[in-house]
């Protein structure tokens, strides 16, 4: 059978992030928080370029720049060349990076790279975020409420979509052209896209819109969604913006007030993503485009070794299995295989280091912290029937709906998906843990990801998964399979790439907006995504959810049926976005201080709990944001005597002496108590909920 | 034999201490086998005894606080859990005799059945009230309720609170679930140390048989305030919910033991041998130490409840 090589972008989603610097280092290409051969450090770390163009892990003092500001993250991408001989399989186990200079097996030489990426913004355009329901807002022919519904129209209507969406056009970089070139886009920088010839072709007309009009700009304005340029080798990196929001004024000439955390109309940010794509030029003049991927400008990472016991990884690769016949092996016909062996290591452990790690991020109590370690010290070789582990006995179940009410013992205990109180691990990690429990895993080696395979899982494991409340880079709809390029294996795609919705932009003109409302879930839409169709569906502006977000009753989430108080208070992201930490700078002899507040200091001190290490005021949130410092393992903080097992708080600049502050309380802890429920006729917080029957009378003592 | 106040010493009180922890620990694997043998875990009768079993953790460290505290690290001999023998304990001697109402009951290691919940019931009966000062007795199996057993209990400590020694081995791992609670501890000595010692007994006795009266709700200060659904009710009255309006639950299948193969023989050692590290655990831990594998041991011991019952086998405990 004959070979064909196909070129793929990898990873097929990366993330830039949000700073307040010029400068940046680039994205993570490991996974956090696991084990990494031939270093104590565990994954998760961006990567930091030197002057001679090694690559190293970023550091504590990588993280600002001389004026503190805090730096931005790069996406960087890649590309790799794959031999098919058929239809593709998962995992490939191939790839060859490809760069400028790069001669192919069958001969041929990549002289340069097109890349072309459209960045874009619709949020102040789409519907609103409905923490209740999530996915379900758009079920039965529904949509939720739009946002912004002052501005006359449907998502389509030219008025919204001048007013209401950020779209700078896409812009193109060639690899292997102009040492050190920088392509904006802001509102000057000429729309540009790969000619499909090995060249660049511009169109000045096409219509770019930015928020405008009277605007409150706390941060600056926002002019830009970020920049491309290309890394040493010729590899792309697409830069965020710098996490700017802009409000309006209303009719009296007061910005107009934050009302929410996650749909406050009038409001914009800088957040973005969008397509990118690769035109391979070859010495001889020929040119093959590549199976693209997709770049999302979101928040910073505020403790990237700390893995989510849920990432979007293990969503993604659950949506793949369960809907896209990603592993036949696995699962197939709706059901999974009883008799596949999943491997210790990259399937089960995970679930265990992550469990161990929140202890980093939030205010754990000793006794969790305990038992978590004892969970993360499972090896391959123990029997699981003697482990803390057994039976999955404290594991909720994610195929028994009822279990998400369920709070302690059932694990994890942080904060469920839309409409549930509590957090489940994906079906698919359940059947792994499942198969574990039964004895039926393997402690081999893994099969062998690709190098661009890998930069897949590391990408989207070091991401937000599980409680899309509306999330933290991206949102429900990434468990989509209409989002994803479905015939992956047939054209040699290769899976987890979303698919790019076909634009021609030779014909944008001036006078039309060029893109539409795009892509809603649940309504078979599998003609592709435009730029801004992820991102559209996270929070507005970002920090506002990021902010609120830390620390919440299961009424949060529009069902309260969860076991226990309802004034008991529960993480909503325990893992990406810190609530409580140790902070570094207060460590002596690597014994560790007293937790503190990630977000605390002036602004912060909270009458309720359910408050704590928050900013209180909304717009402190959309101005303080860059001061929150950032978790690191001690092995890459500087200048302390710190463990190299401890995580630890680097970087804050909101520790202000003498501001009130108020001590992390140890979990459990509750939010004040509605004064209807105090009281209440039996005095009680709880009491008299549920009266029992009548039991036998006792004696008065 | 009852005993004059004077007749009470040390020794007495002891030996009650003991055999309060001894009562307490015992229920632990009684209620929480019963527990793990239900299959839906959001059956309102596993989240009463689940709230149950938490509570009698606590007391057995409340137990333990107290004997401390008079200076006496308690032991953890092996639970038996046989026939109708609950220990320290004889129903027959309590007037009216409850046992008919809560028959049939025993005291053996099952799932989650008629018998086993009337046995908790009787565990957790309250006291009708005598009118008068508390029984002391020479034998401490002469008691025939929980509370009467408590009222002997109390009333021997005030009169020893000279021996009150504040801050000696106390354990605290509860009171972050226990917001409006001043102390789960016993702090000081002497007279505050024994007002102390008796809000400790007030919290076992409260939560247990709901010694506070007829009314429906415990005081707010014996009430968890994170995770029991129904914070207000003491045992008795969430053990009788079960039996009078819940009814039994499905529970796993079980195997009988001499039908067992030879994995579920081994699950079921390895739970008995995980129950004894536990209780040497739990003495090291009562006597001033700090066994580095208490928590994963108590966990492993639920894990590995459950884990015999998801396999057909029946826990045992030594």
């Amino acid at each position: 059978m004959s070979t064909r090589t196909v070129f793929r972008v990898h990873p097929t989603i990366n993330f830039a992030r949000f700073g307040t610097s010029q400068d940046f280092y680039y994205s993570p290409e490991t996974s956090a928080g696991l084990p990494l051969d031939g270093t104590d450090t565990t994954g998760g770390l961006p990567l930091q370029a030197a002057a001679d163009g090694t690559e190293s892990f970023v550091r504590s003092g990588d993280l600002r720049d001389a004026d503190g500001n805090l730096k931005r993250q790069a996406a960087r991408f890649r590309l790799y060349a794959y031999d098919l001989a058929g239809p593709d399989a998962y995992p490939n186990g191939g790839g060859v990076e490809i760069l400028p200079g790069t001669t192919l097996a069958d001969g041929r030489t990549v002289a340069q790279v097109v890349w072309t990426v459209h960045l874009a913004n619709k949020k102040a355009n789409n519907y609103c975020v409905v923490s209740s329901e999530g996915l379900n807002a758009f079920a039965d022919g529904q949509v939720p409420q739009l946002r912004n519904p002052q501005v006359y129209g449907t998502p389509d209507s030219e008025t919204r979509l001048k007013s209401l969406v950020i779209d700078p056009g896409p812009r193109a970089l060639v690899a292997g052209g102009t040492p050190g070139a920088v392509v904006d886009f802001d509102a000057t920088t000429p729309a540009s896209y790969s000619d499909g010839k090995g060249g660049i072709a511009e169109n000045a007309d096409y219509p770019k819109s930015f928020p405008s009009g009277l605007l409150y700009e706390p941060m600056g304005a926002i002019d830009t969604l970020g920049e491309l340029r290309t890394d040493a080798q010729g590899r792309l990196l697409v830069l965020s913006a710098f996490g700017r929001t802009a409000g309006k004024y209303d009719e009296y000439s007061q910005v107009v007030q934050m009302t929410g955390d996650t749909n406050n109309p009038s409001w914009f940010d800088d957040a973005a993503d969008g397509p990118v794509s690769a035109t391979l030029v070859f010495t001889d003049g020929t040119v093959a485009e590549a199976f693209g991927g997709w770049v999302v400008c979101c928040d910073p990472s505020y403790a990237p070794q700390i893995r989510n016991v849920v990432s979007v990884w293990d969503d993604v690769f659950d949506a793949w299995v369960r809907t896209l016949d990603l592993m036949p092996s696995l699962y197939a016909n709706g059901v999974y295989n009883g008799d596949y062996v999943p491997n210790f290591e990259t399937d089960i452990h995970p679930v265990f280091r992550a469990a161990a790690l929140q202890r980093w991020t939030v205010n754990l109590p000793p006794i969790a912290q305990r038992a978590h370690a004892a969970v993360d010290a499972i090896a391959a070789a123990d029997d699981p029937d003697q482990t803390i582990m057994a039976g999955l006995t404290f594991i909720r179940n994610p195929n028994l709906a009822g279990e998400t009410s369920v709070g302690v013992p059932l694990m994890p205990l942080s904060l469920g998906d839309a409409g549930k109180a509590f957090l489940t691990v994906t079906p698919t990690q359940y059947f792994f843990l499942e198969q574990w429990s039964k004895h039926r895993f393997n402690t081999a080696a893994a099969p062998a990801l690709g190098p661009g395979e890998l930069l897949d899982q590391a990408s989207l494991s070091n991401c937000l998964g599980g409680r899309y409340v509306p999330g933290i880079e991206v949102s429900y709809t990434i468990r989509q399979k209409d989002i994803y390029q479905q015939d992956w294996a047939s054209t040699g795609a290769g899976p987890f790439r979303i698919k790019h919705k076909p634009l021609d932009y030779s014909r944008a003109v001036a006078a039309k907006p060029f893109l539409k409302g795009g892509w809603i879930p649940l309504r078979h839409q599998d003609d592709g995504l435009e730029p801004g169709d992820l991102c559209k569906f996270m929070a507005i502006p970002w920090q506002t959810d990021y902010n609120s977000c830390s620390i919440h009753q299961t009424s949060i989430n529009g069902t309260n049926t969860a076991t226990g108080s309802p004034t008991t208070l529960y993480w909503s992201w325990p893992a990406q976005r810190p609530d409580a930490v140790y902070v570094a700078d207060e460590v002596v002899a690597k014994v560790l201080p007293p937790q503190k507040w990630s977000i605390r200091g002036q602004g912060s001190f909270a009458l309720n709990p359910r408050t704590a290490s928050t900013f209180q005021d909304p717009l402190e949130a959309v101005q303080q944001w860059d001061q929150i410092g950032i978790v690191l393992q001690g092995t890459v903080i500087d200048g302390n005597d710190v463990s190299p097992d401890h995580y630890l708080e680097v970087a804050s600049q909101l520790q202000d002496a003498g501001d009130p502050d108020e001590p992390v309380l140890a979990w459990p802890f509750n939010a004040n108590p509605a004064k209807a429920v105090l009281d209440g006729p039996l005095g009680g917080i709880a009491g008299g909920a549920r009266r029992a029957p009548a039991g036998r009378r006792r004696r008065g003592r | 034999m009852r005993l004059k106040d004077d007749e009470w010493t040390i020794a007495h009180l002891h030996q009650h201490l003991q055999a309060a922890v001894d009562l307490e620990f015992w229920t632990i694997p009684y209620y929480m086998s019963a527990l793990y043998s239900v299959v839906d875990r959001t059956a309102q009768a596993v989240q009463l005894v689940q709230s149950v079993v938490n509570q009698e953790m606590l007391h057995v460290q409340l137990a333990c606080n107290i004997a401390n505290a008079y200076g006496l690290s308690p032991r953890f001999a092996a639970p038996v859990y046989r026939g109708h023998d609950i220990p320290h304990l004889d129903f027959a001697l309590d007037k009216p005799d409850p046992r008919p109402e809560f028959a049939p009951y025993s005291a053996e290691i099952r799932l989650l059945d008629i018998p086993r919940i009337n046995g908790m019931c009787l565990i957790e009966y309250p006291e009708w009230d005598t009118g008068g000062k508390a029984i002391l007795r020479d034998t401490i199996t002469e008691y025939g309720s929980i509370g009467e057993f408590y009222d002997a209990l109390q009333y021997g400590a005030g009169l020893l609170r000279r021996h009150i020694q504040g801050g000696v081995r106390q354990v605290d791992h509860f009171s972050a679930f226990y917001n409006n609670m001043p102390s789960l501890t016993v702090t000081d000595s002497d007279g505050d140390g024994y007002n102390q010692v008796v809000l400790l007994i007030n919290t076992i006795r409260e939560q247990g048989e709901g010694a506070s009266g007829a009314s429906a709700a415990l005081p707010a200060a014996y009430q968890n305030t994170a995770d029991d659904s129904d914070p207000s009710w003491p045992h008795f009255q969430k053990f009788q919910t079960i039996r009078q309006t819940v009814g039994k639950p499905l529970t796993y299948p079980v195997t009988l033991a001499v039908d067992y193969s030879d994995h579920q023989r081994a699950l079921a050692a390895t739970l008995a041998e995980t129950f004894g590290r536990f209780r040497t655990a739990l003495e090291q831990l009562f006597a001033g130490g700090n066994p580095g594998g208490f928590v994963p041991l108590m966990i492993s011991v639920g894990a590995g409840i459950q884990n015999c019952w998801k396999n057909g086998v029946t826990p045992r405990f030594g």
